[in-house]
C-alpha cells in the first residue's frame, strides 16, 4: 500500500467507521456496497481530499472509475498530481 | 423568507425554569411547558445546551413532565458553542436552521461570534417563539409530530452501530425496508414539506406549490411517487418523494428529494434504483434526469453520477442540467435494503 492509500484508510477509519472498530478494510473494497460511504460521506470525503491535496475536484470527476475504492482513488489522485505538476490543465469534459 | 428553524437548543437555568445551579428544586416558568409541547408538535426539535450538573438537570426535567421533549441534551461545564455543535453533528442540522435561547446576553453573544448562522433569542422572547415565522412550519403532518421520535429512534441507531464489527453487518442488521408507491391526495402536504425542508439530497431545490402537485396526479405522463422506510428502530414514514414524466419511450426524473434524516445509510442510492429499474421493466427506453445546481446539493449530482448518468450539458430555461443515464440495469440495490 502506498502512503496515499494509507491516508485515505485513516480518513476512511476514523470518519466512517465507528470509534475503535477493528474492521480490516482493505483498499480495493467498494465503498458503496460495503455501505461505508453513500453519497453524503463521498462529499465529506471529498472535501478532505481537496483541503489535504490542495486540488479542486471538479464535478464531471465524480464517477465510479475515480472514487470506487481507496485504490482507484489514490490512482485518480496521482494522475490528477502529476497533471498538476506538469501544468496540464485538467481536462473538463462537457 | 427567513428560512424555517428545525432544531432549538435551550438554556435551562432562567431560561426554562427559575433557581440556580446545582439547586435540586426549581420552578418552571409560566407558559413555557405550552410552548415547548407546542413546537414539538409542529416537528421542531429540541434540545437543551446548558451548564451545570447533568444528573441534577435532568432529574428536574423527569420530575416537570419535560424530559423526553428534549434529545440529545448537553448539560455540563463546557462553553456552549461546543455544545451546540455537538447537537447540530450529532443530528445532522445544519447551523443555519438552529436557533439556540438563552436569558444570559454574554452566552447569546458569544454564540453569534463563535456560529454566526445559529439565530439567537432572548429567554424574555420565550413565549412569543410560536409567533414567529421561522418556528412556524406551513404544514405540520404526521411526519412532523412523529419527529422526535425519529429522532430519538435514530440516536439508538448510532448506538447499536458500534456493537458491530463492519458497517455492512451493522446496516443489514437494522433490517431496513423501503417502499415505493404512487401518491396519494393525502400524501401531497408531506411531498409538498419534504421539498422545503431537504436542501442536500434534492435534485433541484425548486418549490412546486400544493395546486401543481394536485395537478401531476392526474395529469397524463407525470406521476408524483413517495417512498416510504422502516427498520427495527422504527418508521421514518414518508422520506422520499420523486416526479416523473414519460413521453414517448423516454423517462425522465424531474424530481427527488430525499430527507436527510436518512443520510448515511445508501437509501437515496435505494430510491433511485428502484424508481429507474421500474422504468426500465416497464419497457422505457431512454432513461434521463433533471439536476439544477442550489449550491447545496452537489450531494445528488454526486448520486446520479456514480450510478451512472452522465451529464448531457443542456440546460433548459430553468437552469436544469439534463442528465441521460448510460449505466446497466438493473442498477444495483444496496443489499441492506429490502424492498417491499
Amino acid at each position: 500500500m502506498n502512503e496515499m492509500e494509507i491516508k485515505l484508510m485513516d480518513y476512511i477509519r476514523k470518519e466512517c467507521l465507528p470509534d475503535n472498530s477493528s474492521y480490516p478494510l482493505r483498499a480495493d473494497e467498494n465503498l458503496f456496497d460495503s455501505g461505508i460511504v453513500d453519497s453524503a460521506g463521498l462529499i465529506s470525503f471529498i472535501a478532505f481530499i481537496e483541503s489535504e491535496y490542495n486540488i479542486v475536484i471538479p464535478d464531471e470527476d465524480l464517477l465510479p472509475e475515480n472514487f470506487i475504492s481507496v485504490r482507484v482513488i489514490a490512482c485518480y489522485l496521482a494522475s490528477r498530481l502529476v497533471k498538476e505538476e506538469c501544468g496540464v490543465e485538467n481536462e473538463t469534459a462537457h | 423568507m427567513k428560512r424555517l428553524i428545525k432544531c432549538l437548543v435551550w438554556d435551562l437555568y432562567n431560561t426554562i425554569w427559575e433557581g440556580v445551579i446545582l439547586e435540586e428544586e426549581v420552578t418552571i416558568r409560566e407558559g413555557l411547558p405550552e410552548v415547548i409541547t407546542e413546537l414539538d408538535r409542529r416537528g421542531i426539535i429540541q434540545s437543551v445546551a446548558s451548564r451545570g450538573d447533568e444528573a441534577v438537570a435532568s432529574a428536574n426535567l423527569s420530575r416537570h413532565g419535560l424530559a423526553e421533549y428534549f434529545i440529545a441534551p448537553q448539560i455540563n461545564w463546557l462553553p456552549k458553542f461546543r455544545s451546540i455543535r455537538s447537537i447540530c453533528s450529532e443530528l445532522n442540522f445544519s447551523p443555519d436552521a438552529t436557533a439556540f435561547i438563552d436569558d444570559d446576553p454574554f452566552e447569546r453573544e458569544q454564540i453569534r461570534f463563535t456560529i454566526p448562522d445559529v439565530r439567537v433569542y432572548d429567554a424574555a422572547d420565550a413565549l412569543s417563539l410560536p409567533d414567529l415565522p421561522e418556528f412556524t412550519p406551513e404544514t405540520i403532518t404526521r411526519e412532523s409530530s412523529m419527529r422526535r421520535q425519529l429522532y430519538a429512534a435514530e440516536l439508538q441507531r448510532h448506538k447499536a452501530e458500534s456493537e458491530y464489527g463492519s458497517r455492512l453487518e451493522f446496516l443489514t442488521s437494522c433490517g431496513m425496508k423501503l417502499s415505493v408507491r404512487p401518491a396519494v391526495h393525502a400524501d401531497l402536504p408531506r411531498v409538498a414539506e419534504l421539498m422545503s425542508r431537504t436542501h442536500q439530497l434534492n435534485t433541484t431545490g425548486l418549490m412546486i406549490d400544493r395546486e401543481k402537485l394536485e395537478e401531476y396526479l392526474t395529469e397524463p405522463g407525470r406521476c408524483v411517487m413517495v417512498a416510504e422506510l422502516n427498520d427495527r428502530f422504527g418508521e421514518y414514514g414518508i422520506m422520499a418523494a420523486a416526479i416523473s414524466e414519460t413521453s414517448g419511450d423516454t423517462w425522465k426524473l424531474g424530481y427527488l428529494a430525499v430527507s436527510c434524516r436518512v443520510m448515511g445509510r445508501g437509501i437515496e442510492k435505494a430510491v433511485l434504483a428502484k424508481l429507474l429499474n421500474n422504468a426500465v421493466r416497464s419497457g422505457y427506453r431512454a432513461i434521463q434526469a433533471d439536476l439544477k445546481e442550489t449550491g447545496q446539493n452537489r450531494m445528488m449530482k454526486a448520486l446520479y453520477q456514480m450510478t451512472g448518468f452522465r451529464n448531457t450539458g443542456r440546460k433548459d430555461e430553468e437552469g436544469r442540467l439534463l442528465y441521460q443515464f448510460y449505466g446497466s440495469h438493473p442498477v444495483t440495490m444496496p443489499e441492506w435494503v429490502e424492498v417491499l
